[in-house]
């Protein structure tokens, strides 16, 4: 009480000094929030090639047509336990390049992975699609559903066409939040319109995917199969969980790394700026200091008011530092959701050890000179102006 | 019965490298309890220097001389630790600075309750003592006040609540009337005057005011770091 007392009859010290802790912890929280949104995609992105195998055409872009047909010759192979295959396609017909995860419409049968996609997704609204769908159904994830002003029942425009929002997802702040999923018919003839004219004439939609899913029997030799799949169906390619994680794993790595030393430079700028205010503060006290000790105030008493006092800035500087990054953190996502671009999460691990870092670092950084200012000579700080 | 006994009391400062200050050359000094002693001397005798010793703020110097010796209550704190002195000096001593001194932030009353605290008491006991303290030194209907709101006579008044709080065995003023008009110091000299003989308050104070010296039952004058030879001695040779 009386130390909370001693800062108030300091305020513009005090608040100085909270300030420059928000500031620090502020950037910290922001920071670390980044850093943990680009693990969880990047874990998730783990999470979801773990267990199966991604096949595409061998163009580089991964985007031209194979055929349905494809995907039973892969069924059939040793080792597949289910195909999904699907149709991905971009929201918008005309690739706009943006930051973060385009919106994109997948086209798929329900069902088809027989339970083998270990990624669930849970509805906020409405239903999700079963295999007797068909025509312009769509169930949209959560920041489609918020950029479109939508929940089931409503319906949004997809490339031209009205489509009936069956349901929508639960935010993942990953890539499920910008997809659309629709009937596998319903993507192919869209991805059939969207192919040059002159490739288009010789196919039939029906017969068009341009992602197929496989899912291994568990414990199989997953390279084993990967190859098998290359050499059943040409010009093709695969992805596997191990090459994910070095591809994608080893880029993100080094984008995490980035950010995580932008949150260890504000964390040092923020600590030593902690550390600077208590000194000041400290060497403003000498005198007092020397009273206290005049009269009989022993040093360990002496320290122990400066560190609580020190402690206390540090709880009260943590705890706005936190609210200002938390509501940054919310209104950059609230911005950046209409765009696609969701980039922070804040966990209740950020928070605590936000706070906590923050307390402790205050304490440490008033312990110092606390100490040297303890062991003062009382009569040389008495005559300390 | 001596309430504090110092021999061959020295004490230099370093100021450098190369200069130093010695500003108490071996001093022999006896205060008795009860008695009420005034120090006097001009600028840098080493008055001050010496309450600071005999308030157990400073420790003497052992080398160069003669092994010093300071008992207080017929014990040897010649050279104790930081931390039994500063123990002392909140049970058993109470100051009180030129300048006043209080903790700026503090009310008068958490002035004194601190001191009280430091003394050992729970801060209720400390409070109530404190109370009773202020209105002792007729400051009570003042006791909310901050240093900065109080004048210079009320702030001197709320220091020596402050240093009697504990009742100390030991009272030590460094030029307590030096920062007052004449009518205020008039007041606190006239407090000191009544706790020495109303309680037997044992009172040790510096100061440069011949007024304030006289009141006193002993004068100690020093030059140069040496206490004079007292005067009644060389009329009794």
């Amino acid at each position: 009480m009386s130390t909370l007392r001693n800062l108030a009859r300091r305020k513009l010290r005090t608040t100085l000094t909270v300030l420059g802790i928000t500031i620090g912890i502020a950037a910290l929280v922001v920071f670390s929030s980044m850093a943990n949104q680009i693990n969880s995609l990047v874990g998730l992105g783990a999470e979801f090639y773990d267990d199966k195998i991604v096949v595409t055409d061998g163009e580089p872009f991964g985007t031209s047509p194979m055929r349905l047909a494809d995907a039973d010759a892969i069924a059939a192979l040793d080792g597949v336990a289910a195909v999904d295959p699907r149709v991905e396609l971009l929201w918008e017909s005309d690739l706009a390049i943006g930051f973060g995860i385009p919106d994109t419409v997948t086209g798929s049968t329900p069902g088809a992975d027989a339970g083998h996609d270990t990624v669930p997704l849970k509805l906020a609204t409405g239903r999700m699609l079963t295999a007797e769908d068909e025509g312009n159904l769509v169930v949209l994830g959560s920041t489609l559903a918020v950029k479109h002003g939508v929940v089931a029942g409503g319906s949004v425009e997809i490339r031209g066409e009205a489509f009936e929002v069956v349901g929508t997802l639960q935010s993942t702040l990953t890539a499920p939040d910008t997809t659309a999923l629709v009937p596998l018919r319903t993507a192919q003839l869209i991805y059939l319109g969207d192919l040059p004219p002159l490739v288009a004439e010789s196919l039939v939609a029906e017969e068009l995917v341009n992602q197929i899913i496989v899912y291994p029997v568990e414990g199989s030799d997953f390279d084993a199969v990967a190859g098998a799949i290359e050499a059943t169906i040409a010009n093709s390619a695969t992805m596997t969980g191990a090459e994910f994680d070095e591809t994608v794993g080893g880029t993100t790595a080094i984008f995490n790394a980035i950010i995580i030393g932008i949150a260890v430079i504000s964390l040092v700028v923020g600590g030593l700026s902690v550390i600077n205010t208590m000194a000041m503060s400290v060497a403003e006290r000498t005198r007092e200091i020397g009273i206290k000790r005049a009269i009989g105030g022993s040093r360990r008493r002496i320290i122990r008011e400066l560190v609580g006092e020190a402690g206390l800035i540090g709880i009260i500087g943590g705890l706005i530092g936190l609210t200002l990054g938390w509501v940054v953190v919310l209104l950059a996502n609230d911005l950046g959701r209409s765009s696609g671009t969701v980039l922070f999460d804040l966990t209740p691990g950020t928070a605590v050890f936000a706070v906590a870092f923050s307390t402790i670092l205050g304490m440490v950084a008033g312990l110092i000179p606390a100490w040297s200012a303890a062991r003062l000579d009382p009569v040389a700080a008495l005559r300390y102006e | 019965m001596m309430l504090l006994e110092g021999r061959n009391l020295r004490k230099t400062y370093r100021l450098s490298r190369r200069i130093s200050l010695e500003v108490l050359r071996g001093v022999d000094v006896d205060i008795k309890a009860g008695e009420m002693v005034a120090i006097m001397g001009p600028s840098g005798s080493g008055k001050s220097t010496l309450m600071h010793i005999l308030g157990l703020l400073h420790a003497p110097d052992a080398n160069d001389g003669p092994a010093p010796e300071l008992k207080f209550e017929g014990a040897n704190v010649t050279r104790l630790s930081d931390g039994k002195r500063t123990k002392l000096r909140a049970h058993k001593m109470g100051f009180v600075f030129q300048s006043f001194n209080l903790v700026p932030t503090l009310s008068a009353l958490e002035n004194v309750t601190l001191a009280a605290e430091y003394g050992g008491m729970k801060s209720s006991a400390a409070r109530r003592a404190a109370l009773e303290t202020l209105s002792w030194v007729g400051l009570d209907h003042r006791a909310k006040h901050r240093p900065m709101e109080l004048s210079g006579g009320e702030q001197q008044r709320a220091a020596l609540a402050r240093a009697l709080v504990n009742a100390p065995t030991l009272l030590l003023a460094d030029e307590p009337t030096g920062n007052l008009d004449s009518s205020r110091s008039a007041e606190v000299l006239a407090l000191l005057r009544r706790l020495n003989s109303e309680r037997g308050q044992t009172t040790l104070l510096v100061t440069h005011d011949p007024a304030v010296a006289a009141s006193t039952d002993r004068v100690i004058r020093m030059t140069d770091g040496l206490v004079d030879a007292e005067p009644q001695l060389a009329l009794a040779a």
